[in-house]
């Protein structure tokens, strides 16, 4: 009887607890579904309405990709001025990111494994400027780059970047690039000074190369914020001819209520390279991004 | 190739002498022009840069400079007295501290579970992170656009959607009414954020220890009480970083409230950064407007120190 009871005491307690692993499963896939929808449709709208003509496009937002005119891209590409933009900002850019990477990896290496007085008071006044807000610089930072001869020229926006004013530039290069030559073994440098070579050259040719991982995240994360970066341009980098994409794109929405189709592709223009740029280096922009959270 | 580290277990024995000498070798110092070579033009840029003036905003602070007169007169505390009666200011601050509260709680409200279910094991785990983590890599005047439009009047999704389901009273335009604007404005920022506390917790998940969930799943915990007692704890350094960033930030936030309704309508949504951008740049008022930038400063370093304290707190419990 004891048996009996068993039996029947187990087989109908699979099927519960199969319909509810099922119905888990399936609550589990909506709710990640649902924040993805929330994460994506904006940009199927973005895409949808750059490609509408212009006479749909302040229609109904749900007709989605009802027209097909890849012209609106030439069109904002010309009218809003963007081939200027789009090199200005390469030009801010590319500087920033080299001079982040070079110097970060230099001054990370010389605070990891050179040996000098105030080394530990040094990497504290650079770790600093990860807690200051670039409101703490703003004001003054605008007369400094005046009495420079800098203000509206690519350096006033170059310099202050690489400094940090603009959230990741030389404090968390520095940060960063420390940890990584703090984590590499010794015994690759000491072999090389046995064999003869200097110091620049144990940096040059063996730790550097080493860490290649940490600064192509450090390079990502400056691509990402230099290529982002607002405010720093809309202050030091006034007038038409000096407007990045960021700033440029403000004022090419601004003037227009009607024209939504080329807002629309002029957005696109400014979004693609750094999307492209996601996807190629998803790996790079996650260590890179979340290191700061898991090391440290 | 560039990654050919030695094994770690390769001659233990001669990896810990080698050790003890290069110990000894490092305790001599480096030369004084290498150093140089290697810090100072860092130290050159972030002093001249960053440093330099941050401490014009501590001076400019207690001047009543206007950006263009030749000399700078001291006026001791009086902007910061003038703040303490400044109806404008403490209007801004609140809305800071709203955003610090909705601005970090809701990203992670969001984001833990997803990361958590993720992690948890999932199909195209992969493809949701990228999506999630797409709108955080978002250039901030884009994500102005973008929500300028969900919201807009006129043609705007949230109002459509709304008409669509016979709500069409609730209608309204989200930014221009002051009601709505703040409470927008956030929602925009926490469509930005949320992936990135998704990847971090993610990151953090990762690295907790898999026998510990078995050892506890062997002993009956359920899912709720791992969560609680096993995944929780072995994030929780993740977790203090993840609100201090966000706690930070939401006393520095700017670029989207400029780009959406520029601290408006009327004083709607202004923060204190804008506030302080309005005072120096509109106004004129430089001195004021440094004394602002003060407060902001202040905040985010207290904040700071308080995050450093509490996880060398949590260092020495662990």
């Amino acid at each position: 009887m004891a048996e009996r009871e068993m039996q029947v005491a187990t087989v109908p307690s699979v099927r519960p607890v199969r319909t509810r692993r099922m119905l888990f499963s399936v609550g589990k896939y909506l709710f990640l579904a649902f924040w993805a929808a929330i994460c994506v449709l904006p940009f199927v709208l973005v895409l949808s309405t750059a490609l509408k003509d212009p006479d749909l496009s302040t229609g109904n937002p749900f007709q989605l990709f009802s027209s097909f005119r890849p012209d609106n891209f030439v069109d904002a590409w010309t009218l809003g001025n963007f081939g200027r933009y789009f090199v200005n900002t390469l030009v801010i850019m590319i500087p920033t990111v080299l001079g982040v990477v070079v110097l970060a990896s230099m001054t990370g290496y010389a605070l990891a494994r050179f040996e000098f007085p105030g080394r530990t008071a040094l990497f504290y006044l650079f770790i600093l400027g990860l807690m200051v807000p670039f409101f703490a610089l703003m004001i003054p930072l605008y007369y400094n780059l005046k009495d420079y001869g800098l203000l509206n020229t690519p350096l006033a926006v170059i310099l202050p970047s690489i400094a940090g004013a603009g959230g990741t530039g030389l404090p968390l290069g520095v940060f960063l690039m420390r940890a990584f030559f703090l984590d590499l073994p010794n015994e690759l440098a000491d072999a090389a000074r046995v064999d003869g070579c200097g110091e620049w050259d144990v940096f040059r040719r063996v730790m550097a190369p080493l860490a290649k991982p940490g600064a192509s995240a450090l390079a990502i994360l400056t691509f990402l914020s230099a290529w982002n970066t607002f405010l720093l341009p809309l202050l030091y980098l006034q007038g038409e001819n000096n407007r990045t994409l960021a700033t440029g794109l403000l004022l090419f929405t601004g003037g227009r209520t009607r024209e939504l189709e080329l807002t629309a592709a002029a957005t696109l223009i400014m979004l693609a390279p750094v999307v492209i740029f996601f996807m190629l280096f998803q790996k790079q922009f996650i260590t890179g991004l979340t290191s700061g959270a898991v090391k440290g | 190739m560039a990654v050919t580290a030695p094994p770690a277990t390769a001659g233990l024995g001669r990896a810990a002498a080698t050790g003890v000498r290069s110990r000894r070798e490092r305790r001599k110092r480096t030369n004084p022009l290498l150093v140089a070579l290697f810090v100072l033009p860092s130290l050159a840029i972030y002093v001249l840069f960053m440093v330099y003036p941050f401490i014009g905003t501590i001076h400019l602070s207690f001047t009543n400079w206007d950006g263009f007169a030749p000399t700078k007169e001291l006026i001791g505390l009086d902007n910061y007295r003038v703040m303490i009666n400044d109806p404008e200011f403490w209007e801004a601050l609140s809305h800071n501290l709203i955003w610090a509260v909705i601005g970090t709680a809701a990203p992670i409200i969001i984001g833990l579970p997803i990361a958590i279910l993720l992690w948890s094991g999932s199909r195209f785990r992969l493809a949701f992170r990228t999506m999630y983590f797409l709108p955080v890599i978002l250039p901030s005047v884009v994500i102005g656009i973008i929500w300028g439009w969900i919201y807009n009047p006129i043609f705007g999704v949230i109002n459509a959607i709304l008409e669509g389901v016979g709500l069409g009273d609730f209608a309204t335009g989200w930014l221009g009414n002051a009601d709505t604007a703040l409470i927008g404005v956030l929602i925009a920022a926490i469509w930005a954020t949320f992936g990135m506390v998704v990847v971090m917790f993610l990151a953090g998940l990762q690295g907790i220890d898999m026998n510990l969930v078995d050892a506890a799943r062997v002993d009956g915990a359920n899912a709720w009480q791992r969560t609680r007692h096993v995944l929780l704890p072995g994030i929780a350094p993740i977790f203090t970083f993840v609100f201090t960033i966000t706690l930070v930030g939401a006393f520095s936030v700017f670029d989207i409230v400029y780009v959406l309704t520029q601290g408006g309508p009327g004083t709607a949504t202004e923060v204190l950064a804008g506030y302080s951008y309005k005072m120096a740049f509109g106004r004129n008022y430089a001195g004021y407007g440094a004394a602002v930038s003060m407060v902001i400063a202040i905040l985010s370093l207290v904040l700071a120190v308080l995050f450093l304290r509490l996880r060398e707190r949590s260092r020495t419990n662990g």
